[in-house]
C-alpha cells in the first residue's frame, strides 16, 4: 500500500459518513478500491497512474466543455480559449507562469501619460496561408467583432473603445447638418454625446437628460465602422484610442475577443469560414482536425513567426467535462493533462500530495450577492452580521482546494494590490450588530425569534460543490446567530435569471472569473447597477474613485486608489466573500513548460514532452508567491 | 399486411409532430436561454442576438417556421454550436449511438437467449439459479455503477482496455458495450425463461411430443416461436432506446454519441438541436414499435392483420 495514501478503514468510514449523494460514495468506494489497488499500478506512488511518455512531441489536453464555435469573436468561454492559445495569437500573450501580459503579434507598445491610447508595433508575422499579419487585419478584426449583425456576445470587452459602445449598441451621435460638427457629452466634453438609436427611446432620454437645446436642430447620425478608435497607422502600427483610462489594455488584448481574425477566408467562406478545410490561422499550430465531443487536433504551423521555439508537433485537445472519466483516462495514461476544476473533492486528500497536482491561487473568487433592496438585507447592519458569523477559515478547511477570502479580489495573484481587510469571523459583534438593527427583547439582548427569517433564504445553481459550501453556511447561521436560512437550488439557466432579475430573498451564490490580469475585472462588477452586480447596491463615488484610479499613471498609487474602492464596496456589504478558488489540475511529470498560472492558460508554444525521467517535473512551485 | 403498415405510417406524422410541439413549448416554458452565461449580458448584445436569430419575432412565427422545418426533416442551425446545422449533428453522433447499441443488443440477444432458454430447459437446476441470480444482478446493478466497476477493474488495476472515448470500431467499445448490455441482457434471459416455461407447458408442446419428436425439434420447432413473443415486444423500444444514444453510458465512457448531445441541448437551451433529437427519437421508437408488430405476424401464428 502506498505510504502516502490517506484512506484507511476508519478514515474511509468517517468520509462515507460525511458524504451523502449517492454518487459520492460509488467515488469514495471506488478510490478505497483503486488505492489498494496501487500496489500494482505502474506508478511509484509520486504520481497518479501511468506515468509512460507518448512517443515524440505529441500531447493529449482534455480541454473542458465541447467548443461553441471556432470563431475567436463568437465564442466566449475557456474551453475556446485553450484552443485558441494555440491556433490564434493576440496582440499580447499570456506569460505561461504568471499570466502577465507578454509581447505576441505585437512586439512592443506604448501609452500616453493618462492611457487613453495605446500604440502597438507589430512583428512580421504571417497567417497560416502565407499571407502577412497587418495592423489592417486588426482593424477588420475589431470592427467585425462590433457589428451588430455578429452578436458577439464578447462584444462588450471592447466598450471602452471610442465609440465602440455606440456602434455596436446601433446608438445614434448628434451632428450639425451645417457644419457637420458633433455634439459633445456635455459630462465629458471629450467625448461625443451618444444617444439610443430608437426614437422613442431618444426622445425619453433627450429629455430627461435636459438635452433638448443642445440637440435642437442636429441630426442624428449612426456611427460608421470607421468611427471606432481603432485604427492602421501604417503596416505595423496599430493605435487604440479608448474612450476612458484604462491601464490594462496589454491584459485585456490577450483575450480572444481581441485575436485578429482572417477577413479573405471569412469573406469567402461566410460563416464556414472555421472548418478545418477553410480556416486560416495566426497561432504556433493550425487546424488539422475537428470531430465535436470527440477530438480536435491541430499542428505545429511551418508559416509561425517563432516556429523555430515550437517545441510539440501535435495537440490533441479532448472536449470532456465528466470528472471521474477524467480521472481515470488520466490515471490509465490516455492523456497528460486536464483543465483546471478537475480533481473531484472526495480525491483531494488521496491526490493533493501527489507531484503532478497543480495547485495555486486562481483568477477567481466566489461569494455569495445581497439582494440589498428588501428588508431585512436593506439595513447594512444585518448584512455584515451575517457576513461576520460565517467563519471562513473553517469554510476553506472543509473546501480543501480554496482559501478563506473576506475581502472581494481574490488572494495571491496580484502581489502588489493592498488588498483591504474584510470584516473577521466574530459572532459577538455579529450577535451585538442584529441586536442594534431592531431584532432584539426586552432586555436589549439579540433575539432570534424576532428576524424576519422567512423574508431570506439562499439560492444556489446545483451542483454538488455548491450544495456542500451552502449546507455549511447554513450551518454557521444557526449554530452563530441561531437562525436557519432555508436554502434551496434551482436549475443553472433558471437561476441565472433569477439572480439578474433580483428575483431572490436574501443571498444568491456567485463567483467571479477575472477576464484580464488585473483587480479592476473584479471591482468593475459593481460600476453599473445592472448586468453581473445583481445586488441592487450602486454607489457614484464608488465608480468616481474607479475612474481616478485608472487616471493614475502610476501603478503603485493606482491600486492604493482601487483599495480605496474595495473597501467602500467591503464597507457597504452587498456582497458576502466566502474563499479564493485554486486552479486545481493535473499534468504527467514528463510534460513540461505548464505551470498552474492563475488563469489556467498555457502558452502550448513552449510545452514539450521529456522522455528523460531525470528531467521529469517533481515539484512545481507556486507561481504567484513572490 | 401492406395496408396496415402504411396505416401506421399515416399516424406516426401526426404524432411526431404532436411530440416536437409539446418539446417547443416546454423549452419555452423553462427560463433563461441559450446566450445566458455567468456572465450577464449587456442589454444591446442581448438584442442584437435576438433580431440575429428571430426571436424577437411573434411566437406563431417562430412555431410556424419550426414545424416547416420539422416537416421538411432539416432543423436549421445549432444555436449553442454556431454555425453547426442540426443534421449535420446528428449525421455524426449517430453511427456512435448506433455502432454502440447494436453490439449491445446483439451480445444482450445472445447472452439472453442461451440463458434464458437453458435455464427454462432445467428449471430448479442449479444452471437455472445461478443464471437467475446473475440475471437479478444485472437488472439491480444500475449502468452508473457497472460502468465505473469495469473501468476500475480493467482499465485502472490491469491496464488492460482503455477507460473510455471513441476510437472507431476497437477495443474502446468492449466496455461501454458491456455496461450497456448488462440489464438488457438481464431482462431479454428472464424474458425468455418465463415465455418458454409457459409455452412449454402448453398442449400443442404436449402434442408435438406426443407425435413422437425430438426433444430439440420440439424446443427450436415450436417452443421458442411462442417462448420469443415476450423478447420480440420489448425489442421494439429497448432498440430505439439503445440505438438513438443512453445517456449515461455515453458520458461514462466520453462517447461523442447522441446521447451526450441531447443532455447539452437542454442544459445550453439549444432549442433546433433539442427539437431535432426529439423528432429523431420519437420516430425511431415508432419506426421500431411497427417493426415489432410487423415480426409478430411472423413469429406468432396467430396474429393477422
Amino acid at each position: 500500500m502506498n505510504p502516502m495514501n490517506p484512506v484507511n478503514p476508519v478514515n474511509l468510514m468517517n468520509r462515507l459518513l460525511q458524504v451523502r449523494s449517492r454518487l459520492d460514495v460509488v467515488l469514495v468506494s471506488l478510490l478505497a478500491l483503486t488505492a489498494a489497488a496501487c500496489t500494482t499500478t505502474a506508478s511509484d506512488g509520486m504520481y497518479f497512474g501511468k506515468t509512460d511518455p507518448p512517443k515524440g512531441q505529441i500531447l493529449r489536453y482534455v480541454s473542458g466543455a465541447e467548443a461553441e464555435s471556432l470563431d475567436p469573436q463568437v465564442s466566449t468561454g475557456q474551453p475556446e480559449a485553450r484552443i485558441y492559445m494555440a491556433i490564434f495569437d493576440g496582440l499580447t500573450e499570456i506569460d505561461p507562469k504568471t499570466a502577465q501580459p507578454i509581447p505576441g503579434l505585437a512586439e512592443r507598445w506604448e501609452h500616453n501619460s493618462d492611457n487613453t491610447e495605446f500604440t502597438f508595433h507589430l512583428r512580421d508575422a504571417r497567417w497560416s496561408n502565407g499571407d502577412p499579419i497587418t495592423a489592417e487585419d486588426f482593424v477588420y478584426s475589431f470592427r467585425r467583432g462590433l457589428t451588430p449583425e455578429l452578436a458577439a456576445r464578447s462584444a462588450y470587452m471592447a466598450y471602452d473603445i471610442l465609440n465602440a459602445q455606440a456602434f455596436n449598441e446601433g446608438s445614434v451621435f448628434a451632428q450639425d447638418p451645417a457644419t457637420k460638427e458633433f455634439v459633445a457629452d456635455p459630462e465629458n466634453p471629450k467625448l461625443r454625446l451618444v444617444l439610443p438609436g430608437d426614437p422613442q427611446e431618444r426622445a425619453s432620454a433627450v429629455q430627461s437628460r435636459n438635452l433638448t437645446a443642445l440637440v435642437r436642430g442636429k441630426v442624428f447620425v449612426g456611427p460608421r465602422a470607421e468611427d471606432i478608435g481603432v485604427d492602421a497607422v501604417d503596416a505595423h502600427t496599430l493605435r487604440l484610442r479608448m474612450s476612458r483610462s484604462v491601464p490594462f489594455v496589454p491584459g485585456l488584448m490577450t483575450h480572444q475577443f481581441f485575436r485578429p481574425v482572417p477577413r479573405k477566408a471569412i469573406e469567402q467562406w461566410g460563416v464556414h469560414w472555421t472548418r478545418p478545410e477553410h480556416i486560416v490561422t495566426s497561432g504556433a499550430f493550425m487546424l488539422k482536425t475537428w470531430r465535436p465531443y470527440d477530438r480536435l487536433v491541430v499542428v505545429r504551423s511551418p508559416s509561425y513567426w517563432d516556429a523555430a521555439n515550437v517545441h510539440l508537433d501535435e495537440i490533441t485537445f479532448i472536449p470532456l467535462e465528466d470528472q471521474t472519466t477524467i480521472m481515470n483516462l488520466y490515471k490509465a495514461g490516455e492523456i497528460d493533462g486536464f483543465l483546471n476544476h478537475t480533481v473531484p473533492a472526495a480525491w483531494i486528500d488521496y491526490i493533493r500530495p501527489l507531484k503532478d497536482y497543480m495547485d495555486a491561487p486562481e483568477l477567481a473568487n466566489e461569494y455569495y450577492q445581497i439582494n440589498i433592496t428588501q428588508p431585512p438585507m436593506n439595513d447594512v447592519r444585518v448584512r455584515k452580521a451575517f457576513n461576520m458569523a460565517v467563519d471562513k477559515v473553517a469554510l476553506s478547511h472543509f473546501r480543501r482546494v480554496t482559501k478563506p477570502l473576506t475581502s472581494f479580489v481574490p488572494e495571491g495573484i496580484f502581489p502588489e494590490y493592498p488588498r483591504p481587510a474584510g470584516d473577521p469571523f466574530d459572532i459577538a459583534r455579529a450577535r451585538a450588530l442584529l441586536a442594534e438593527a431592531g431584532y432584539r427583547n426586552s432586555r436589549d439582548e439579540y433575539d432570534p425569534s424576532k428576524f424576519p427569517i422567512r423574508d431570506v433564504e439562499l439560492i444556489y445553481n446545483t451542483t454538488d460543490n455548491n450544495r456542500q459550501v451552502a449546507e455549511f453556511v447554513q450551518a454557521q447561521w444557526k449554530q452563530n446567530l441561531g437562525l436557519t436560512v432555508p436554502i434551496k437550488n434551482v436549475e443553472w439557466k433558471t437561476f441565472l435569471d433569477k439572480r439578474a432579475k433580483l428575483d431572490y430573498k436574501g443571498f444568491a451564490r456567485s463567483g467571479w472569473v477575472g477576464d484580464y490580469m488585473d483587480p479592476f475585472t473584479f471591482l468593475n462588477i459593481f460600476s453599473t447597477p445592472k448586468g453581473d452586480n445583481g445586488t441592487g447596491w450602486w454607489d457614484k463615488k464608488y465608480v468616481d474613485i474607479l475612474t481616478e484610479a485608472n487616471r493614475q499613471p502610476d501603478p503603485e498609487k493606482r491600486f492604493a486608489i482601487m483599495a480605496r474602492a474595495e473597501k467602500m464596496l467591503l464597507d457597504a456589504q452587498p456582497v458576502l466573500p466566502l474563499m479564493s478558488n485554486a486552479t486545481n489540475w493535473m499534468k504527467k511529470p514528463y510534460v513540461k513548460g505548464m505551470y498552474p498560472n492563475p488563469e489556467t492558460l498555457h502558452a502550448w508554444k513552449y510545452v514539450y514532452i521529456e522522455h528523460d525521467p531525470a528531467l521529469w517535473d517533481r515539484d512545481v512551485p507556486i507561481m504567484t508567491s513572490r | 399486411m401492406i395496408r396496415f403498415i402504411v396505416r401506421r405510417l399515416i399516424v406516426t406524422a401526426p404524432l411526431v409532430l404532436i411530440v416536437v410541439s409539446l418539446t417547443w413549448g416546454l423549452i419555452r416554458l423553462a427560463p433563461g436561454s441559450f446566450y445566458t452565461s455567468e456572465k450577464q449580458l449587456p442589454p444591446a448584445i442581448e438584442k442584437n442576438i435576438r433580431e440575429k436569430y428571430g426571436l424577437n419575432r411573434p411566437w406563431y412565427v417562430q412555431y410556424g417556421k419550426m414545424l416547416a422545418n420539422t416537416a421538411r426533416g432539416d432543423f436549421g442551425q445549432s444555436l449553442k454550436y454556431t454555425n453547426q446545422s442540426v443534421n449535420a449533428i446528428l449525421w455524426e453522433a449517430l453511427p456512435v449511438s448506433a455502432t454502440l447499441g447494436f453490439l449491445a443488443y446483439l451480445l444482450a440477444l445472445v447472452v439472453g437467449l442461451t440463458s434464458g432458454i437453458l435455464a427454462a430447459t432445467r428449471q430448479n437446476s442449479r444452471l437455472d439459479y445461478a443464471s437467475m441470480a446473475t440475471a437479478m444482478l444485472g437488472i439491480s446493478l444500475p449502468n452508473f455503477v457497472l460502468g465505473p466497476l469495469l473501468v476500475l477493474v480493467f482499465s485502472l488495476t490491469w491496464f488492460w482496455l482503455p477507460p473510455a472515448r471513441w476510437n472507431g470500431f476497437s477495443i474502446n467499445l468492449i466496455l461501454p458495450v458491456l455496461t450497456l448490455s448488462a440489464l438488457y441482457m438481464a431482462y431479454i434471459a428472464r424474458l425468455t425463461r418465463s415465455g418458454m416455461l409457459e409455452v412449454l407447458r402448453s398442449n400443442y408442446i404436449r402434442t408435438a411430443r406426443a407425435k413422437g419428436l425430438s426433444e430439440r425439434s420440439v424446443l427450436v420447432r415450436h417452443a421458442l416461436r411462442g417462448g420469443l413473443l415476450p423478447v420480440v415486444s420489448y425489442s421494439g423500444p429497448a432498440l430505439a432506446f439503445l440505438l438513438t444514444g443512453t445517456v449515461v453510458v455515453e458520458r461514462i465512457f466520453a462517447l461523442p454519441g447522441i446521447g451526450n448531445y441531447f443532455i447539452n441541448a437542454n442544459l445550453n437551451r439549444d432549442e433546433p438541436l433539442i427539437i431535432g433529437i426529439v423528432a429523431f427519437i420519437s420516430i425511431a421508437v415508432l419506426v421500431f414499435n411497427l417493426l415489432v408488430d410487423v415480426a409478430y405476424g411472423f413469429v406468432d401464428p396467430r396474429v393477422r392483420y
